[in-house]
């Protein structure tokens, strides 16, 4: 075969760097004319002097306050004008009139008017907004004790559901804004300083500044084909005004188990095993079950309290030309899970130079190292295991789990486990912004997510029975690379006259990622020590090596309007034009509109007269936007090598490959339109605020992993466009925020409906299974027009059969005996068939809702925070799956045992009737949790500034400390990535809970 | 003025970086092929691609969904010649399939479903695709007809399972994926159409290179086609390719019996077919068939399924020393001489296929590297003589069957003697009764029991829950009843 050459950066790549280059060069250059000098102080409304307010003469460069907020500009002369401007403060033009002094006083900015939101690829007021975007503040992210910013969005923003991946350290989230659009990846757009990326894992929560939720179409619609599952926007930490100033937080603490699943103990998995064994027609296995006793609880063993802890020293401030926020954050989490635990190291730079008023240049930088003990996949295992058995035997071996069943002793698979990852990574940007013509601002920024990651696992020998050993030992080794590079150029014309302000962008990106691996294996390594363990230790003979790659590029033109009349009437109107290489040629480009209107009735004048409203807004969008989440070459089929087959008296490999993959190289974007309208209001000066959204989202041609019938022969499932899905509901939004004397408190609250259904299934399909569950992979879900996605399906159960009579009373599969589950006659044919199987529920909750509140009075401060979802059910596949004899969750015990002893639990067996897929394994999926409570005291102000220290808080935090849940597993939040098997418990790592105690000191 | 440069200057640069984004948009950017990968576009091209996608089809006879755990589950587990193994409370999925339990969602019967038509799919790729490559014309028809012997090996195995199958001769369109069940006597002409291929376009044994040993042979079609035809009742086509097989001399029992399952049996004079393995360090040579009937405990060998029955214990003629080579019990030596099996507590009367075992390998229990024998010389032997007792050519039929006890014999002349009845029926339970225990936990047992129609009575004997007119078939599984749409039928009294 031919090697595939490409150079990781493109040549055009490099020409933009090349350009970007020459510009920050050529405007260093640009000099200054003499003329009048003018000199003064700039403070603000305080007092304070202002350091770092920029002074300029209209069309020329300006300067900068000194950290005295004093200045120095020469003017064209007597008579120029000059301007001021300070972010956070209104702008003024100062007519010189001939004065050499002049001294300034700023005035800040309208507060709630003034507020201004990050938007893609910009700014804008608040007030100007006709997008529905939801803010969350850093303060409400660094609350959670999580190495994960997604894990901490939990509860914040109206319309975001928050599913943790599990509880293992590390880990992220599940995002879904506004319910699932796609049956596809439906995970939302990142965008971190500008970068677009896929996942966020690398961010340290206490480098966020804010984070805003682009939920409607008018806002995402600038991201085009990537906006369909909406954007989240985070902006990490700036200098401030002021000179420097240092901030030390840190916190530690302990997680435990928030809850164990009763399972049978020793005595009563031995009686139930004999009643597995009667009812299979065998002879029971222990002649004595009540000899074991309480026998070993496996789920004592695997877990612990595990410590976390987070060490952040940071250093921000304004000087003359620059600004800076520079960090080092140190993050260690054990798992509750013995051998499961994550570190992370993370550096940021984030600095602005101010090279001449007209030209910023700056760069947003972090540096990001992580380890992490990957723990073994033994949830299931301590759920499962034998525990009539000892955790070792008298002469102190571990003792074989697996008689009974093939599950392996979890000690054992703790001690012998040796996985180990490691990391580093770099995300950032750098940009240059110019302003000209007194209306533009020309943007460049490059932006560059590197990562490397490096992973080694060692599998010694052993034996601990014959379902658990290993004869050779083994260490498998791993590196993989991946670079994404993003240019953007973004040109914006912003002008205000009479009663109109008109903002207009467009832009240009380009972006590339490329990823690389390549591994190897050897075996039999004379030690097993880690200084054994790099491959050249191992023999040669029977070294296997891999290294694979994959890479897509993207293009893309956009384009912006803002127009606003009278600070009243709102309009805007987007476009983005993408082109993906993940498309064949004939559906490359994706074109992507969107309009909205907004409406200030606060600014009215019959509104004029009254101190009750101070703000009033409805607003409605409409927009196009896709999807492009599928893997880099969905529309090739890739030919599978390595198919080898042995001929010959030598016993030889012969080569082998085919195309065993199916693909669709007709695949084409999958398009979401949605509509939004909105209603925001403020009341009694903003002590009230509130938003109300009604969203309606329809996603076209949406792309379809789906499964097929194994006669087909494919070794995947094809990628299809095929089937219309409809989301709808309404976000609300609510805070109360006063101050009565000393006390200051605030409440608030979000609260979400999502409505989904499947409109339309192409391809001439009538359903679409999914979910494999148990022994055999029973499909679980099954996705039909005028349903929820991945909605539940099988039997439902009506009793159980309690003697003979009743077999021939109601309807029977045929091959029931008194015990077994009566399922519904759903069809009222008089038997039970496949037929009968029905609608069990949805694994998406209707309403997600969070509320907080808080209070400060002296120097006390305290918040709670709660969260919960309801209306969604959850498969407890865990329950169904036993491929032997496996424990037994402790609700078997509930069994039917003779005539009138259950009419729910039936008869205990290992699988047949009572393991089709019914409603007996499911359950609510509803919960309402304390998130977090919180309480922090600061020392008074008079007694640290003599130590000059300006902030002194400690606190503590409790986190996840209480839940309300009807499930039985370990926790209701149910994840997966593919949207038609969620909601599925297999075994999931649980979450923690967490108590700590913090500190957080500036100086 | 210095202003006005700095105007222009922004002016210009602008403009050149708007030009370098247009000049970005051309095709190339957006041109990203498979890395380190062929493709669709560029396979089925040559020769070479014509060979490893034959081999492919080969390499899936090792899969486990092929021939490994479901496999003897369906086959020998299901049958009267063993029962399920290991520990009474592990794979309780397996127990459903020796007691008759299974319903549509068993994982056993999904298994094989699957894995045998994704070999399918190999072999219809293969066929395919490689008539339109430019190639040495000989060994294009002997590489396509290996596909067709395959082919009609893995649908001979899914419609004596599950009866009327889904008919796909080719890699079927996104709008073809609901597929309706096809009869079997359909099924039959495709695999009858394909080995009649096989036999006119593949080598003899001898013929091939010695490098190419494994491979399909015209000797390995005529022995396959005689059995189908055996199984479709057709004694006189049987007869005819079983008698071609035996005159073509390319075959003859091995003298020892015992040594056709060691590794030096291998391919040996007697092989007509076997699914070739080999341990190697790095795995991708061998299966997991060794390990799952391999000993549990000490030594330390495997899992123990497939446990040889008492009823199959009981069949041997006296002094029969098939039975010996055939089970291996508590406190026998292995094969090789290496240890004595010890007792294990927590198996009840502990047995295990001896057929299946293979002395300690490289690459670990897992990476059994004993070949699967498909069918032996013995077997079309013993189809000639049941052929031939049906077709009245009595001498015919006496003379195969003596053949085959004469080699089991060796020099004990004090036991089996060889037979010399005339009577059809007689002769017809005789050669039943000797395709059983010379084939015996080679999981040919089953489909003979369901050929011979007396599956029910033999099993419900042995108090079996067989209930006639549903058990003589496997249930379709359920996903796929599901994943057609409904298109697919189930079997009845599932």
């Amino acid at each position: 075969m031919k090697p595939n050459h490409t150079t990781i950066t493109p040549n055009s790549l490099i020409k933009w760097i090349g350009i970007f280059a020459f510009l920050v060069m050529g405007f260093q250059m640009a000099g200054f004319a003499q003329g009048f000098k003018v000199t003064g102080t700039v403070t603000n409304n305080e007092g304070e002097p202002m350091a770092g307010a920029t002074l300029l003469e209209a069309n020329t460069a300006g300067v900068f306050t000194n950290e005295e907020g004093k200045y120095s500009i020469t003017l064209s002369g007597p008579n120029a004008s000059l301007l001021v401007s300070y972010l956070g403060y209104q702008n003024q033009i100062i007519p010189v009139e001939g004065r050499a002094v002049i001294n300034i006083t700023l005035e800040p900015a309208i507060k709630s008017l003034e507020e201004v939101v990050i938007v893609g690829y910009g700014t804008q007021r608040k007030s100007d907004l006709t997008g529905s975007i939801s803010s969350v503040k850093s303060a409400a992210i660094t609350r959670i004790p999580t190495a994960s910013v997604e894990q901490a969005l939990q509860g914040k923003v109206a319309g975001l559901l928050v599913t943790p991946r599990s509880g293992e350290p590390g880990q992220g989230a599940v995002l879904r804004i506004r319910g699932t659009g796609t049956l596809n990846d439906a995970s939302p757009l990142f965008v971190v300083d500008g970068m677009l990326l896929d996942d966020i894992n690398f961010l340290n929560p206490n480098d966020i500044s804010s984070i805003e939720v682009l939920k409607d179409a008018s806002s995402t619609a600038i991201y085009g084909s990537r906006g369909a599952n909406g954007v989240i926007i985070i902006t990490t930490q700036k200098g401030k005004a002021g000179s420097a100033r240092f901030n030390f937080t840190s916190y530690f603490g302990n997680q435990e188990i928030t809850r164990m699943i009763p399972l049978a103990n020793g005595a009563e998995y031995a009686q139930l095993t004999n009643e597995v064994a009667i009812n299979e027609n065998r002879l029971p296995t222990y002649d004595n079950p009540e000899e074991f006793g309480e026998g070993t609880d496996w789920q004592n063993v695997i877990y612990r309290t595990a410590p976390i802890r987070s060490y952040q020293l940071s250093a921000q401030g304004v000087s003359e030309t620059m600004d800076y926020h520079v960090s080092a954050n140190y993050f260690s989490q054990e798992g509750i899970l013995r051998g499961s635990g994550f570190d992370r190291l993370t550096l940021r730079i984030n600095n602005g130079y101010q090279l001449t008023p007209f030209i910023k240049f700056g760069h947003n930088v972090s540096f990001i190292a992580t380890q992490q003990e990957i723990g073994p996949g033994i949830v299931s295992n301590a759920y499962q295991a034998d525990p009539t058995v000892p955790v070792r035997d008298s002469l102190g071996n571990f003792s074989n789990t697996t008689i009974n069943a093939p599950v392996g002793n979890p000690e054992a698979v703790l001690f012998y486990n040796n996985n180990h990852g490691k990391g580093i990574r770099t995300v950032g940007n750098a940009f240059i912004d110019i302003k000209f013509l007194k209306n533009f601002l020309f943007k460049s920024s490059f932006g560059w997510d590197l990562n490397q990651n490096q992973g080694k696992n060692f599998v010694p020998v052993f034996y601990v029975s014959p379902l658990q050993q290993n004869q050779e030992s083994r260490l498998s080794v791993f590196i993989d690379q991946s670079n994404s590079l993003l240019l953007e150029n973004t040109l914006t014309f912003d002008k205000d006259w009479d009663s109109h302000h008109l903002n207009v962008l467009g832009g240009l990106t380009a972006q590339q990622f490329r990823f690389e691996n390549l591994g190897g294996q050897r075996l039999n390594f004379p030690g097993e020590t880690d200084e054994f363990l790099f491959l050249n230790a191992g023999e040669i003979e029977g070294q296997t090596n891999f290294n694979n790659a994959f890479e897509w590029s993207m293009v893309s033109f956009l384009f912006r309007t803002n127009y606003t009349l009278l600070n009243r009437y709102l309009f805007t109107a987007t476009f983005r034009a993408d082109g993906s290489s993940r498309f064949g040629r004939e559906n490359r480009y994706g074109y992507f509109p969107s309009f909205a209107a907004g409406w200030n009735i606060a600014e009215e004048s019959f509104l004029q007269n009254q101190k009750l409203i101070t703000r009033l807004k409805l607003r409605a969008s409409w927009g196009k936007i896709g999807n492009d989440k599928i893997g880099a070459y969905a529309g090739r089929a890739v030919v599978t090598s390595n198919l080898n087959a042995v001929f010959g008296p030598n016993e030889e490999l012969n080569n082998g490959a085919s195309i065993i993959t199916l693909a669709n190289p007709g695949i084409k974007w999958e398009e979401t339109s949605q509509s939004d309208l909105g209603f925001e209001f403020g009341i009694m000066d903003d002590k009230l605020v509130g938003e109300v959204d009604f969203y309606r989202r329809i996603t076209q041609d949406i792309l379809i992993d789906v499964p097929i019938p194994a006669y087909v022969g494919a070794a995947n499932n094809p990628v299809i466009n095929a089937a219309t899905v409809m989301n709808r509901g309404w976000d609300f939004n609510l805070a109360w925020r006063d101050k009565i004397g000393k006390l200051s408190y605030h409440i608030q609250g979000i609260a979400s409906t999502v409505y989904n259904e499947v409109l339309e299934l192409g391809g001439g399909k009538e359903e679409i299974f999914g979910g494999g569950l148990g022994v055999g992979g029973k499909l679980g879900t099954r996705t039909v027009v005028g349903l929820p996605i991945g909605a539940f399906y099988g039997y439902q159960v009506e009793g159980i059969f309690q003697n003979e009579s009743d077999l021939l009373t109601y309807p029977t599969r045929g091959e029931e005996v008194p015990g077994d589950l009566r399922f519904k006659d759903v069809d009222q044919d008089g038997v039970i068939t496949t037929e009968d199987r029905t609608y069990l529920g949805s694994p998406i909750p209707n309403f997600i809702y969070g509320f907080d509140g808080g209070i400060e009075i002296f120097n006390i401060d305290f918040v709670a925070e709660f969260n919960g979802v309801s209306g969604n059910k959850i498969i407890n596949s865990k329950k169904m799956a036993r491929f032997g004899t496996p424990n037994f969750e402790a609700t078997f015990l509930d069994r039917w045992t003779g005539e009138g002893t259950s009419n729910t639990e039936p008869r205990v067996t290992n699988g047949g009737h009572n393991f089709e897929m019914s409603d007996r394994f499911i359950e609510s999926g509803s919960f309402f949790r304390m998130r977090n409570i919180q309480i922090g005291y600061s020392l008074p102000e008079s007694f640290i500034k003599k130590l000059n220290i300006s902030q002194f808080r400690v606190y503590l935090s409790g986190t996840n400390l209480w839940t309300r849940a009807s499930y039985s597993g370990y926790t209701p939040e149910i994840t997966s990535s593919s949207v038609i098997s969620v909601g599925i418990d297999n075994g999931i790592y649980p979450i923690a809970k967490t108590y700590l105690a913090g500190v957080n000191v500036s100086f | 003025m210095k202003n006005q440069l700095f105007i222009k200057s922004i002016k210009i640069t602008s403009v050149l970086i708007f030009i370098s984004f247009l000049s970005a948009c051309n095709s190339e950017f957006l041109e990203k092929k498979p890395l380190g990968q062929l493709t669709s576009d560029n396979f089925f091209q040559t020769e070479q691609h014509a060979i490893w996608a034959t081999n492919a089809v080969y390499n899936h006879l090792r899969d486990w969904d092929v021939h490994v755990f479901s496999y003897i589950a369906l086959t020998d587990i299901i049958s009267d010649d063993a029962d399920k193994g290991s520990t009474p409370n592990d794979a309780s999925f397996l127990n459903e399939i020796d007691n008759f339990t299974f319903d549509a969602g068993n994982l056993t019967v999904n298994t094989v479903w699957a894995g045998y038509y994704r070999g399918i799919f190999r072999a219809n790729l293969a066929i395919e695709n490689i008539p339109a490559i430019e190639m040495d014309e000989n060994l294009k028809s002997q590489l396509l007809a290996e596909c067709k012997f395959l082919r009609a090996y893995y649908y001979f195995k899914l419609v004596r399972w599950f009866g009327d199958l889904p008919l796909i001769t080719r890699p079927l369109n996104s709008d073809e994926y609901n597929q309706q069940r096809v009869p079997t006597v359909e099924i039959y002409a495709l695999i009858e159409q394909d080995l009649l291929t096989a036999i006119a376009d593949l080598p003899e044994k001898s013929q091939y290179h010695p490098t190419d040993l494994g491979r399909a042979t015209k000797g390995a079609a005529r022995g396959l086609l005689a059995k189908v035809y055996l199984f479709q009742g057709d004694f006189v086509n049987a007869e005819k390719y079983a008698k071609e097989v035996i005159n073509s001399g390319q075959y003859q029992l091995l003298a020892n019996y015992n040594k056709i399952f060691t590794r030096e049996g291998e391919n040996s004079s007697e092989s007509l077919f076997e699914v070739q393995q080999v341990a190697l360090e790095t795995g991708g040579g061998g299966s997991q068939f060794n390990e799952v009937q391999g000993v549990r405990g000490t030594p330390n060998l495997g899992w123990g399924f497939n446990r040889p029955s008492d009823n199959l214990v009981a069949s041997y003629e006296p002094g029969d020393p098939r039975r010996e080579a055939t089970i291996l019990y508590v406190g026998e030596v292995l094969p090789d001489g290496s240890a004595r099996v010890e007792d294990n507590p927590n198996i009840l009367n502990e047995r295990y296929n001896q057929k299946a075992w293979v002395p300690t390998h490289p690459g670990g229990n897992g990476n059994g590297p004993g070949n699967i024998r498909i069918m032996r010389y013995a077997d079309v032997l013993l189809i000639a003589a049941e052929a031939a007792n049906e077709n009245g050519n009595t001498a015919d039929a006496l003379l195969y069957l003596n053949r085959v006890r004469a080699r089991a014999r060796g020099a004990s002349a004090s036991i089996l003697p060889d037979v010399t009845l005339t009577d059809k029926a007689q002769l017809r339970e005789k050669i039943w009764h000797e395709r059983r225990v010379e084939l015996a936990m080679e999981q040919h047992r089953w489909f003979d029991l369901l050929r011979q129609g007396r599956a029910a009575s033999v099993m419900q004997a042995l108090g079996k829950n067989f209930v006639p007119n549903k058990h003589e078939l496997f249930p379709i599984p359920q996903t796929e009843i599901d994943l057609s749409s409904g298109t697919l039928t189930q079997n009845p009294g599932y």
